[in-house]
């Protein structure tokens, strides 16, 4: 299974900055999800390319199964 | 990179967990906890004082018979914990010589220690509690907290 790791930094007034890394796809949402149901309110959220990298594999399959 | 989320924590526990957190939190700015004392306004000094409520927090009522009241003190300045009517956590500062801007400034440093700290003991609670395995920490210089998990 492969290595999923988060990056969490709390500044001294005590706001939370979380980065995923090595996290594809959907379960980014999960674990962002995660942390804003342990912390508190989420102030923003940035989707970065590795997003959506597992989604464009996923288009690809429903393209071959189109082709049949 | 994939994700980044930026959060803003709201504190929601009873009194022993604040108790804790607070206990954690303050030594880092010289404060440390008193028991027992009376007040400077209980030994009728005169004293500045200053009250500060913390927005997003929400202190549960609990029958542990602990006092809902935590006092931390430095250099003749006091920091009285505790919980309103309403649950907010509220500090009040007290001061002798000291001006209601410094007492503020004092006060707002301590909360936001609090806070920190708060969400450090949610955070690493609360992933341990998920087979999430804590990798590295680091404090920097100014005081952030840098923590590294790693789930499988």
């Amino acid at each position: 299974m492969a290595k999923e790791e988060l990056e969490i930094e709390i500044s001294p007034s005590g706001k939370v900055t979380a980065r995923t890394l090595g996290v594809k796809g959907p379960r980014c949402l999960e674990l962002a999800d995660l942390l804003a149901r342990i912390v508190g309110r989420e102030e923003s959220r940035t989707l970065t390319h590795e997003y959506y990298e597992t989604e464009r594999q996923v288009t690809d399959q429903v393209d071959l199964y189109g082709h049949r | 990179m994939s994700t980044v989320v930026v959060l803003a924590p709201i504190i929601v526990a009873n009194w022993p967990v604040i108790t804790a957190v607070v206990g954690a939190a303050v030594g880092s700015l010289g404060f440390a906890v008193v028991r027992g004392e009376e007040t400077s306004q209980q030994r009728g000094e005169t004293t500045t004082r200053e009250e500060i409520e913390i927005d997003n927090s929400e202190i549960l009522t609990s029958d542990t018979g602990f006092e809902e009241e935590i006092v931390v003190q430095r250099e003749g300045v006091r920091a009285i914990f505790s919980r309103d009517a309403r649950g907010v956590l509220r500090v009040c500062m007290e001061g002798r010589g000291t001006s209601h801007a410094e007492l503020r400034r004092w006060g707002q440093e301590l909360i936001d220690r609090v806070t920190q700290q708060y969400a450090y003991h949610r955070i690493v609670t609360e992933l341990k509690a998920r087979n999430m395995t804590i990798v590295d920490e680091q404090v920097e210089e100014d005081h952030t907290v840098k923590i590294r998990v790693r789930s499988w």
